[in-house]
């Protein structure tokens, strides 16, 4: 009922202001839905109506970036100015002349030169300081404990952003609430018990096979075109309008995989590819309001500057790109990159040029409506629970201001309480 | 009920006798080998319109894999487990729903597997997952009772649910919760005080290296109250407890029905009454609920023909052995689990939703281009040969021939006539590579998602 209320709203918001006039111009030149249209007037049969008036979504984005293995982040957000970062690192501090520098205190990795633009641009934020109580420094139980809110005493039986799409879930999406990229396992954040999230590898997932040929397609379409609503089974009337959509869709994805040109080309990395993927998805106008991709390989135990200096750069890189991308198409306001690891590393590093498992570290943002700049302090480096950073700001609050704030929802079912909302937004 | 009408009880449940108004034909023996089985080719449907109704399905409920057909199981099930990979093991399920002599008990398989739903991606112990899985076979047919006492002591079940120890100082809920829950009640049929009480008679049951055993030190020897029963129980007696509750009967046929009738509109009291009240009756005993079930009017009234939504599985291995079709298993077993049915990897304890939930823009894609795919995978024979040629053995060689005999084998509902029009007017030749996209195109269509 809300549900259907609220997308009824939207679709009145979207006729008082028709901000994507171009995509829809576009959309509607596509085959099926411009025959339909002139055809509309008494003939159209109203499966494909259902297609036509299905508009490109308007809303809010979220897409999650976990960087697996346990960041570290005292040398993503580099407390430069700090003697003792630099006497428990006399190995891989980085220096305070390199650092791209947010204040006289703190610096971002060299690296990230993309973050620094971002924030230049005031579309990157640093969210400080993020852990929770009883730390566990497992890779495994700490992943899950992000990903689920519940600790390992609890039945885990869903993730955050699956509880999520239990919440909104809504009959006449014909699109997944939730994408993963990647070909790795599905994410626990993503399980839900009514809804399921489908994994892509890439955009050809979306593509009909077959539709390559003319004829092949032109047959198809015409079935379609004639097929008449059922009146007498309602499963096949809901098959019949979701098959419309995915032809619909098929076709917006073939569109922006060939039509579709990046404003400057991605970096050639595999987040880079994967987030290159989700800006198609999103310009083909996809409902999907959550996108998911991993980047693995933050373990850093030995030989940390030149690999974690990589990986911080293909983050950077790759998210910096994928926003401006997004951005120069339109729909950089609905869009926001949440970047999070399950864990920060100790403060001293170790005899191997590494840094062991250690605890709170910060939570990256990016996106035209981020509030840029630092949020929060930066954990005392002088006030350590065994070596290690205190948390100041619960990773569920950071949740919890998504999801109400971001992607509207109502965020005490989803994180099992009520967390004190920041201000992430502008 | 069905259609907004509401349905008499009696008259559903009565025995089917063809009449004028609902043969007995090809289309009703389609329609029971859908739900019952895997599909089945013309020269089957064809041979089965030959006996009554109630023969075949007797015949469905009461057929055992052959010896030979075990060994051969049992073989490739060995070498699957060999290589420790989970994926291999759904691959040897495949070829068993492909080939079974007895598509019924598989099919039941299933229907267990997605009911006391246990994850590979949990368990991570291909040889526990397997031995649930002959479990579940073992028992699919057979009696409720003694299928949820072995579940409830099953390794893989106990570790997927966090229950491998259940110490009495700290009785562990999850399983007792479930078995409530999702297994034999439904939400709102237990209290949560019924869950603690539960749980302590569950205590000492563990799992040991990979086998159960009780443990006598930790189990709770006092008094328990469980759903108005009381006395010092001990987890044997608290399965039995469950199971012997009537709504135990009441929300497994609601699911029976689900599974074998209709996705929608979930059958209501005075619907599923009377078989709950025989499946009591009969002790809890599967077997003879399911064959009332699949021969009653209800089953064969053309207004529950296409209420399904087909599953991946058996949109796949459907396609298949309506075609006489064999492939590589793995692959495909791979596909399904991409259209989200994942054998041996179900979601959630809750398993697969079903229904409208198959059906999304990304699934409904990734099935065409898996039909499109087992099309044209040089490993996909038909009957051994061709598809042009398995097909004209079965005398459609032209496409229209074609549109005909793939709706006799493979649809629930009418292909529009339009469709066929369609594919007659732009499909005049007889290419393996045309006949190909033909099937393509009808599988492609909405109508196909339906059993």
């Amino acid at each position: 009922m809300m549900d259907s209320q609220l997308h009824r709203l939207a679709a009145l918001h979207q006729l008082a202001a028709p901000r994507r006039a171009t995509s829809r111009r576009e959309f509607l030149r596509s085959g099926a839905a411009a025959s339909a249209v002139m055809t509309f007037s008494a003939t159209a049969p109203g499966v494909l109506r259902a297609a036509v008036t299905q508009e490109p979504s308007n809303e809010n984005i979220l897409v999650v970036v976990e960087m697996a293995g346990g960041n570290d982040g005292l040398n993503t957000v580099i407390p430069h100015g700090d003697p003792i970062y630099r006497n428990s690192r006399p190995n891989l501090a980085i220096a305070s002349n390199t650092v791209a520098k947010l204040n006289s205190e703190l610096g971002l990795h060299p690296s990230m030169r993309g973050f620094a633009d971002l924030l230049e641009d005031g579309q990157f934020s640093v969210v400080q300081g993020v852990g929770y109580e009883n730390p566990n420094r497992s890779h495994f139980e700490s992943m899950d404990i992000w990903h689920s809110c519940l600790r390992k005493d609890e039945t885990r039986l869903d993730g955050w952003l699956g509880r999520y799409l239990d919440q909104v879930q809504a009959e006449n999406w014909s699109d997944p609430g939730a994408v993963h990229l990647g070909q790795d396992k599905q994410p626990f954040a993503l399980m839900s018990r009514d809804v399921r999230v489908p994994s892509i590898q890439s955009l050809a997932q979306f593509r009909l096979r077959g539709g390559e040929s003319p004829e092949f397609r032109q047959t198809l379409d015409q079935v379609l075109e004639s097929e008449t609503e059922s009146t007498g089974n309602d499963l096949l009337g809901f098959v019949q309008s979701s098959t419309s959509n995915a032809i619909a869709a098929s076709r917006r994805m073939e569109s922006a995989g060939t039509k579709y040109q990046p404003t400057k080309p991605y970096p050639t990395s595999g987040l880079g590819r994967k987030l290159e993927t989700v800006a198609k998805l999103i310009a083909g106008g996809l409902q999907t309001r959550v996108y998911y991709v991993r980047i693995d390989g933050f373990d850093t135990h030995a030989n940390q500057p030149d690999a974690h200096a990589a990986l911080l750069r293909e983050v950077s890189e790759a998210v910096t790109s994928f926003v401006q991308d997004v951005n120069s198409h339109g729909d950089g306001d609905r869009l926001m990159v949440m970047c999070f690891s399950e864990f920060g590393r100790r403060v001293a590093e170790n005899a191997s040029d590494g840094t062991d498992h250690g605890t709170a570290g910060p939570i990256l943002l990016a996106g035209s409506r981020a509030n840029a700049g630092l949020i929060g302090e930066h954990p005392s480096l002088s006030h350590l629970d065994q070596g290690d950073l205190k948390y100041h700001t619960d990773f569920r609050q950071v949740y919890a201001t998504l999801i109400e704030d971001w992607l509207g929802g109502e965020s005490s079912t989803v994180l099992g309480g009520e967390f004190k909302k920041l201000n992430l937004f502008t | 009920m069905v259609n907004g009408k509401s349905l008499d009880p009696t008259w559903a449940w009565e025995p089917y006798e063809p009449s004028a108004e609902t043969p007995w034909d090809t289309g009703a023996a389609a329609h029971l080998m859908r739900r019952a089985g895997f599909g089945a080719t013309g020269a089957e449907l064809e041979e089965l319109v030959q006996r009554s109704p109630a023969d075949v399905v007797t015949e469905l409920v009461e057929a055992q894999e052959s010896d030979v057909f075990q060994r051969q199981m049992r073989s490739l099930i060995t070498a699957s487990l060999a290589t420790g990979n989970t994926e291999r093991l759904a691959a040897q399920w495949i070829y068993r729903m492909l080939n079974t002599p007895a598509p019924l008990l598989e099919k039941m398989t299933l229907f267990w597997h997605g009911h006391f739903a246990t994850s590979a991606d949990k368990v991570e112990d291909a040889k526990l997952m397997q031995q649930q899985n002959d479990l579940l076979r073992s028992h699919a047919l057979g009696d409720f009772s003694q299928l949820a006492l072995e579940i409830s002591r099953d390794p893989a079940m106990l570790l997927y649910l966090d229950s491998a120890t259940n110490r009495k100082a700290h009785p562990n809920e999850n399983y007792a919760r479930e078995i409530m829950e999702l297994f034999c009640l439904g939400e709102g049929h237990y209290s949560e005080t019924d869950i603690r009480e539960l749980a302590r008679c569950f205590t000492g049951w563990e799992i040991k290296r990979e086998k159960f055993r009780i443990n006598r030190y930790q189990h709770d020897t006092g008094e328990k109250s469980v759903l108005g029963t009381t006395g010092k129980l001990g987890g044997e007696d608290g399965v039995s407890i469950v199971v012997s509750q009537d709504q135990t009967a009441r929300f497994l046929v609601t699911k029976l029905i689900r599974f074998f009738v209709m996705d929608e509109p979930q059958a209501d009291d005075p619907l599923v009454e009377p078989l709950a009240a025989q499946m009591r009756q009969d002790e809890m005993q599967i077997g003879p609920t399911v064959q009332r079930i699949l021969t009653s009017n209800l089953f064969f009234s053309a207004s529950v023909r296409g209420r399904k939504v087909r599953s991946p599985v058996e949109l796949a291995v459907g396609f298949l052995r309506s075609l006489e079709g064999s492939t590589d298993a793995y692959r495909l077993a791979s596909a399904v689990q991409d259209l989200g049915q994942g054998l041996y990897r179900p979601p959630s304890v809750k398993g697969w939703d079903g229904g409208r939930t198959w059906i999304n823009s990304s699934t409904l894609l990734g099935r065409s281009n898996l039909i499109r795919r087992l099309l044209d995978d040089g490993k996909t024979r038909f009957g051994k040969a061709s598809l042009k040629e398995h097909l004209a053995s079965q005398g459609a060689d032209s496409a229209k021939d074609v549109g005909r005999y793939l709706q006799k084998i493979l649809f629930a509902v009418p292909l529009p006539d339009s469709a066929l029009q369609q594919i007659t007017q732009s499909k005049s030749g007889r290419s393996d590579k045309q006949l190909r996209d033909v099937v393509h195109l009808l599988c492609t269509i909405p109508e196909f998602q339906l059993s």
